[in-house]
């Protein structure tokens, strides 16, 4: 397993934020983290990345531990966390954002040809590459997100929520980015309260309720779950 | 007239040129920690009295004296962010306190080193452009300027051009989001702080030999400095360049027709009447004021 989380929980002062949660995360394959507002996939994702201090439990990465590391130093391991709301930063050209993403890169010549590869992909941000990140649409910054994070040349990508407040034409390219991501051999760690899309695009999937782990299986078996059917697929 | 106007232009040149060296410092600080470095006004005193120590003192060359003096506010600068700051992080108004404290600290230290009493500098050279009978520019005054444009060109360039430039300025607008970078706000906020210090300094040094040195000269720049933050617009570098330019010049030119305390109180109008036209500044965006 490339990433395994056992047994963790996050609390936010005196709040249980996600309680014994255990999961695994293989090369090259989509799991996915589903669950309502509130059901602790974001804390999840955080306490993967180091943004949250994980109370009690393990997180390990490549074999290493890595619950007890700064933030910059789980980067450094090969973790990228593209954070919900996007987060580019705004007063920062396109093409700033970009190279931000590569901050702990030394391999210059292997950063200008990813450079190259994620203008390759994402062709608006090529035309943008002087604007401020500010000036973009909510989905051209969503692409800018993950183009930073890719930047970094992660060996493990975490999405929060990639299709908030987008329109659906605009949630399918990000759909198709995240398959090609894959097939590139990255494996993603997807947090979706679009349930759908988040079944239809992974391997393997966890259902989150409440700060607990409800549910787990092959995303394929979730989808025909009867609970998970007629909580999140609204069917 | 058009004599005495040019003359007070150039006044007013020299004010803003090291207003502002100490303004931007002040608000990169604040940008990429949040904390608001009261201490800052201490810091320009150090720079100064670095002069009165090394160069009033032991005659060691003034070129040197006022790279020494860079150099060492700004690695006091780091001091007080791995001493006060950086243990205060998640406190903005701890930070805030600690920093007040410190600056009694640093004008006891001074006082008891130095005395309280005005420190004489040598003038470093006496030379005076003369363009006219009445317009005059002191050399010394001139490379005050020089020397603000010259760091802040720098700064700019550092900013724009490195990464650890962008690094900088990504941690000032989103902290967490440049962590997810692997930007750590340890290094971010050390590097911060000694550029910030260190401009404080070098205003200091270049300025000991035109202004009265004493430990408590920190007070009235500080003030103005605060009046120039929140005029271009907190969290703004360019703002506060341009702002420092814009209070620089109403100041001194009061100053000159009228008087320094109706100075004074035109420099906190100014401020009131931005507050009031637009509360973020001239160049700041809601978000961050």
């Amino acid at each position: 397993m490339l990433l395994e989380m056992k047994r963790a929980s996050v609390n936010y002062g005196s709040v249980s934020a996600i309680r014994d949660i255990s999961l695994a995360v293989p090369e090259g394959g989509i799991v996915t983290i589903i669950g309502g507002n509130g059901a602790g996939k974001t804390t999840t994702l955080r306490a993967i990345s180091g943004l949250a201090r994980v109370g009690a439990g393990e997180i390990h990465f490549n074999g290493e531990r890595i619950d007890k590391l700064s933030v910059d130093k789980i980067v450094g391991r090969g973790i990228a966390h593209v954070p919900e709301g996007r987060r580019v930063f705004p007063d920062l050209t396109v093409e700033e954002n970009l190279r931000t993403g590569a901050f702990l890169r030394r391999d210059k010549p292997a950063v200008e040809a990813d450079l190259e590869s994620v203008y390759g992909r994402f062709s608006r941000l090529r035309e943008r590459r002087k604007q401020l990140a500010k000036t973009m649409s909510g989905g051209e910054q969503q692409m800018l997100a993950i183009g930073r994070a890719l930047m970094s040349k992660p060996k493990l990508l975490l999405l929060d929520e990639p299709s908030m407040g987008l329109a659906p034409v605009i949630v399918e390219d990000i759909a198709r980015i995240i398959e090609e991501i894959k097939g590139q051999g990255v494996p993603v760690v997807l947090v979706e309260q679009n349930a759908e899309l988040a079944l239809d695009l992974a391997d393997y999937a966890y259902v989150l309720e409440t700060g607990t782990l409800a549910l787990e299986g092959p995303a394929a078996e979730l989808h025909d779950n009867a609970h998970v059917r007629a909580a999140y697929l609204g069917v | 007239m058009a004599e005495l106007l040019v003359q007070t232009g150039l006044n007013a040149l020299y004010a803003a040129a090291y207003m502002s060296l100490i303004a931007v410092g002040l608000v990169l600080i604040f940008g990429v920690m949040g904390i608001i470095n009261f201490a800052h006004g201490e810091l320009f005193m150090l720079g100064a009295y670095v002069v009165v120590a090394l160069y009033a003192d032991f005659q060691v060359p003034y070129v040197l004296v006022a790279a020494l003096g860079l150099v060492f506010v700004g690695c006091v600068g780091v001091a007080m962010e791995w001493a006060m700051f950086r243990r205060l992080r998640d406190n903005p108004l701890g930070g805030l306190v600690a920093s007040i404290g410190f600056l009694m600290i640093l004008q006891a230290l001074v006082s008891m080193g130095f005395g309280v009493r005005m420190a004489h500098v040598p003038p470093v050279t006496q030379e005076v452009i003369i363009f006219s009978e009445r317009v005059r520019l002191p050399v010394q005054r001139l490379i005050v300027i020089l020397a603000a444009i010259g760091f802040l060109t720098a700064l700019w360039a550092f900013l724009t051009k490195t990464r650890f430039g962008w690094a900088l300025r990504a941690s000032a607008q989103d902290q967490e989001a440049a962590a997810l970078q692997g930007i750590s706000i340890n290094q971010t906020a050390g590097i911060a702080m000694f550029i910030g210090a260190s401009l404080a300094g070098i205003a200091g040094a270049l300025t000991a030999p035109l202004i009265s040195v004493n430990p408590h000269m920190g007070h009235s720049v500080i003030v103005a400095a605060f009046i120039v933050i929140i005029v271009g617009g907190v969290g703004s570098l360019e703002g506060a360049v341009l702002a420092a330019v814009i209070y620089a010049f109403v100041h001194t030119f009061v100053t000159t027709f009228a008087d320094g305390v109706i100075a004074d109180v035109v420099g906190l109008l100014l401020m009131l009447v931005v507050l009031i036209i637009k509360p973020t500044g001239l160049f700041g965006t809601a978000d961050r004021a």
